[in-house]
């Protein structure tokens, strides 16, 4: 799942500021599951910015709505004419929802509620942690199905550094060494072999680093 | 509605379903555990005109069929009904005035429970009732069973009289196919009869001595001299035969006259005795003596006077029809103890000769034939019948229970309507819950009634039993598991994000590999702790509604206009403070608005921040001690998700510190200190935030 935070309360309540009605928009897939944007997470905020706006003699109706998924068009035009009579649009959404409404309302101002952490697992009910980067070329095969991109702080493709200590990452004893983690594992499956093999220079273009990246499947498109 | 229909509409607890005249036990209990008693007195008395008598006497189906005896011991529902019912709180029930008058006379026969209760609901459809009674007293085995020590009569008489206030006749001293046949009423205009006879008529031991002897009497009219005040004589040592509810009666009764030894002899074992367990343990306690596995053989006598009795032991053998194992002789183990009175209650059939020419009986035990269990009608048309009179010697709440079901089929007869044949579905299993349910589950102990000594309950007919005290009833109903009022999960909004199968503290939401989330309704337990964590509110629960809390927070804090800060005060009902703590509270705190809950569990950031908004200048959390709390593990979880919630208000400009948590004391509702200190603290936010 993608993983989102709901932004500090001070900083919503700077942008929203003099927004009337400003709708509270809620997303029911990952920012639901992040607990930052579901049905739930957008009455406490409505409500929130409501008291706020109260105590500090602010004018300015709050409203509450959530769709499925922001990131899909055809939810989101289910709630134009709500939209319509906003001024503004908080959306507690990743940011993929957040541009989606901004695209389909054209005239309308749309603020970001979250901020877009990761692409992740939970780990317990309330703890998550990243897993993949989206580099659009996985290596997953040669690393035991530990990714070194996500989880290596300086992505070494060929690890671990000289900062490894005790299976720890040098840059916090709380973050495990991913290529410790990698060599433990390939030690366990027997393949340490593996590591033979030395990875060329990563071709970062399907990463993102040749431009917005856009995918098109010919068979499914209209 | 038909039982039927219940059963396959939606799902009810195990304890309104085992309740055969339905009664909403669930509601009751839980509005007792809220402190509302008028209201449960209510809800009791909607399904049963006689609530007092069946919060004393009645076998209480519904506490073996209750959840909770799975797991401990059943909720004590009798002793809470009988609290709900007596307390002076009933005064104020506004009974059901009768319907309009349909101008038809309807004679019902037999003024036991269930005439009582045909009379009382075909009174309330409008038609005019007209009791015979062939005794001159009303009430049935109620009054003339039943003793006084168990069933005060003035509690059956004030009950008969609010049933007589809905404009009934009575006709005492009537017994009805000696003078006047059933043809007579008819012909008197009665448009429909309903035989509530009972089963009056003791059978025989059938044994030698039985017809010759001075000082064998049969129970039934043992108990009806008891029942008067004129007390028949006791033997000094005492047989009753039998081991129904009639001979722990009898014997219990004999005693308080005055015998010194009293023997019950039973012919099969202590497991196949019909009479109540809690009645068997009585009666034990307070110096009956028990011969089971015994039969009687004969009745010796000296000068025309039973002198002593001649039993033989037995042994179990094969289950006979009633599935009970049948008592088989031991050879040679015949032995005879003296005995001066011996009292025959091997069980009663009805007293239907008189109208067996008009309405055909069951030949063996002279039972009257019906059509079926929900029409009641007899061979002769317009002619109903229920009660003992139809089913042989059964209960209370099965009397009462026939009564309704005759009156509604006696109304679609007078109506002209074809009665409505509905088969009835049989006995209901509860559904046995997981053994890691039950583990999970918090154990409460079942409260202790208080009774009489057995020393100073022999000497008279005074009550044993006493009711129980608000507190101790508040606490048992606490004890309730809230069946079906539990989780209920919205599929449609469901995203499977197992927040529920993770936060349930008895592991009953479980999902698919395609997460599809089951959360079965027999084992949840309404803790709410999924309804409230669900992201997208996918999960609703009956009990502590978001809905209805939220309302009650907006209405209250729009009525209050009070100088001092306006606190609301979730306060959890599971904490161990008394009606006068709720009290005292009120008087000293005018300024708190208090909303009680099932747990603190229910409350979430959302609905603090609702209290801000309505108007509050604080809130306050109390939440009841560790040991009272049926999900204690979750108590952490609240605090933390409290400290979110301060976090959020201090971001928002409001403080924190105008949101307490505590625990509640020991004993009571508050710790004043810590309320004292909040407003303190409110009232210095407060000034800091108008500067
Ligand atoms: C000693 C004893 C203890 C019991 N304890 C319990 C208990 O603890 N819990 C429980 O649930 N049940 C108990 N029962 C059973 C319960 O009392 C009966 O099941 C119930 O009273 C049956 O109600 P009924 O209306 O069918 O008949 P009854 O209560 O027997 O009433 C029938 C009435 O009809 C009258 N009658 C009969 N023939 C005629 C006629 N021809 N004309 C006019 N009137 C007539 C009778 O005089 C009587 O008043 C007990 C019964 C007895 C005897
Ligand atoms: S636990 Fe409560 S609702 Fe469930 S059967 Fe017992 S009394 Fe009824
Ligand atoms: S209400 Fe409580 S007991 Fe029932 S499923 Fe939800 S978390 Fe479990």
């Amino acid at each position: 799942m993608i993983t989102l935070e709901q932004k500090k309360f001070q900083e919503i309540e700077k942008m929203t500021k003099g927004y009337n009605p400003l709708l509270v928009l809620g997303c029911e897939t990952c920012a639901a599951m992040s607990f930052a944007g579901g049905q739930r997470q957008v009455a406490e905020l409505a409500s929130a910015i409501r008291v706020a706006r109260k105590t500090t003699e602010q004018k300015g109706e709050v409203l509450e709505d959530a769709v499925a998924r922001q990131c899909e068009p055809e939810f989101v035009d289910l709630i134009a004419d709500k939209v319509g009579g906003c001024d503004a649009v908080l959306s507690i959404a990743c940011g993929a929802g957040v541009q989606l409404l901004a695209e389909r309302f054209q005239d309308k101002v749309i603020l970001p509620g979250c901020n877009t952490t990761f692409l992740g697992v939970t780990e317990e009910l309330g703890v998550w942690s990243e897993r993949c980067a989206g580099c659009g070329n996985c290596i997953l095969d040669k690393t035991a199905g530990l990714c070194p991109i996500a989880r290596c702080s300086k992505q070494l493709l060929n690890g671990p550094c000289g900062g490894s200590m005790n299976g720890k990452c040098e840059i916090s004893k709380e973050v495990d060494c991913v290529w410790q983690l990698i060599i433990d594992r390939l030690t366990r499956l027997n393949r340490l072999e593996m590591l033979e093999e030395i990875f060329p220079v990563k071709d970062w273009s399907p990463a993102g680093h040749g431009g917005p990246r856009k995918m098109v499947r010919e068979d499914l498109k209209s | 509605m038909t039982r039927n229909d219940l059963i396959t509409e939606i799902e009810h607890p195990p304890c309104k379903l085992a309740c055969p005249i339905l009664t909403d036990v669930r509601e009751y209990v839980q509005l007792i555990a809220e402190r509302r008693y008028e209201e449960a007195f209510a809800t009791i008395r909607k399904q049963s005109p006689l609530p007092r008598v069946c919060g004393r006497i009645c076998t209480h189906p519904c506490e073996t069929a209750c959840k909770r005896g799975q797991v401990d011991e059943p909720i004590a529902i009798a002793a809470l009904k009988r609290f709900a019912s007596d307390g002076l709180w009933r005064d104020q029930y506004e009974a059901a005035l009768p319907g309009k008058s349909t101008g038809h006379k309807v004679a019902v026969v037999g003024s036991g429970p269930a005439g009582l209760a045909a009379a009382h609901d075909l009174a309330l459809l409008g038609h005019g009732v007209t009791i015979f009674e062939a005794l001159p007293v009303l009430g049935g085995m109620l009054r003339v069973g039943v003793p006084e020590y168990r069933l005060p009569k003035n509690v059956v008489d004030e009950e008969i009289q609010a049933i007589l206030d809905l404009g009934v006749e009575v006709k005492t001293g009537v017994r009805i196919g000696e003078e006047i046949k059933l043809t007579d009423l008819f012909e008197q205009g009665y448009k429909a009869v309903f035989m509530g006879i009972g089963a009056h008529r003791d059978r025989k031991l059938h044994i030698a001595g039985e017809d010759k002897l001075e000082g064998v009497v049969s129970a039934v009219s043992f108990l009806r001299g008891v029942n008067q005040a004129e007390k028949p004589r006791v033997g000094v040592k005492v047989a009753v035969i039998g081991g129904g509810n009639t001979a722990i009666d009898s014997a219990r009764s004999a005693l308080r006259l005055g015998a010194e030894g009293v023997h019950i002899v039973y012919r099969r074992s202590r497991e196949e005795m019909p009479a109540a367990k809690e009645e068997i343990e009585e009666a034990a306690h307070e110096g009956v003596q028990m011969s089971y596995l015994t039969s009687p053989l004969e009745i010796l006598g000296r000068d025309g006077k039973v002198s002593a009795l001649k039993c033989i032991k037995n042994e179990l053998g094969e289950p006979d029809d009633s599935g009970r194992r049948s008592p088989k002789p031991v050879p040679g183990s015949e032995f005879t103890f003296d005995v001066d009175m011996v009292i025959a209650a091997i069980g009663q059939a009805p007293d239907s000769s008189l109208v067996a020419e008009e309405i055909e009986v069951t030949e063996k035990r002279k039972r009257i034939i019906v059509d079926g269990p929900y029409t009641l009608v007899t061979t002769q048309p317009g002619v109903f019948a229920g009660g003992d009179a139809v089913t042989g010697p059964a209960t209370v709440v099965e009397a009462i229970s026939a009564g309704k079901r005759a009156a509604i089929s006696i109304d679609s007869y007078l109506r002209g309507e074809s009665p409505a044949t509905v088969e009835s579905a049989g006995p209901t299993e509860t559904e046995r819950l997981s053994s890691v349910i039950i583990e999970k589950t918090t154990k409460f102990e079942r409260c202790v009634k208080t009774s009489l000594p057995a020393d100073n309950r022999v000497k008279g007919f005074d009550e044993v039993e006493a009711v129980l005290s608000e507190d101790v009833a508040v606490k048992e109903a606490l004890r309730c598991l809230h069946c079906f009022l539990g989780a209920r999960l919205d599929k449609e909004k469901c995203i499977s994000c197992l927040t529920c199968v993770r936060v349930c503290p008895l592991s009953i939401p479980t999902t698919s590999k395609m997460g599809e989330i089951t959360i079965d309704p027999i084992a949840c337990q309404a803790c709410g702790m999924c309804a409230l964590e669900c992201p997208v509110r996918a999960i609703d629960i009956s009990l502590d509604h978001r809905g209805e809390m939220s309302q009650e927070i907006e209405k209250g804090m729009a009525e209050s206009h009070q100088p001092d800060p306006v606190i609301v005060g979730f306060f959890d009902l599971h904490g161990n403070f008394g009606s006068s703590d709720v009290e005292s509270l009120k008087q000293d705190y005018p300024n708190i608005l208090p909303v009680m809950v099932f747990g603190l569990r229910k409350i979430d950031t959302s609905d603090i921040l609702k209290a801000f908004e309505s108007g509050a200048d604080g809130v306050f959390l109390a939440g009841c001690p560790p040991d009272t709390d049926p999900f204690a593990e979750t108590a952490d979880r609240v605090k933390r998700r409290m400290t979110h919630a301060r976090t959020l208000l201090d971001a928002m400009g409001i403080d924190g510190a105008r949101l307490e948590v505590c625990d509640m004391p020991e004993q009571g509702i508050v710790d004043k200190e810590l309320i004292d200190g909040l407003i303190q603290r409110i009232k210095e936010a407060g000034q800091a935030r108008s500067e």
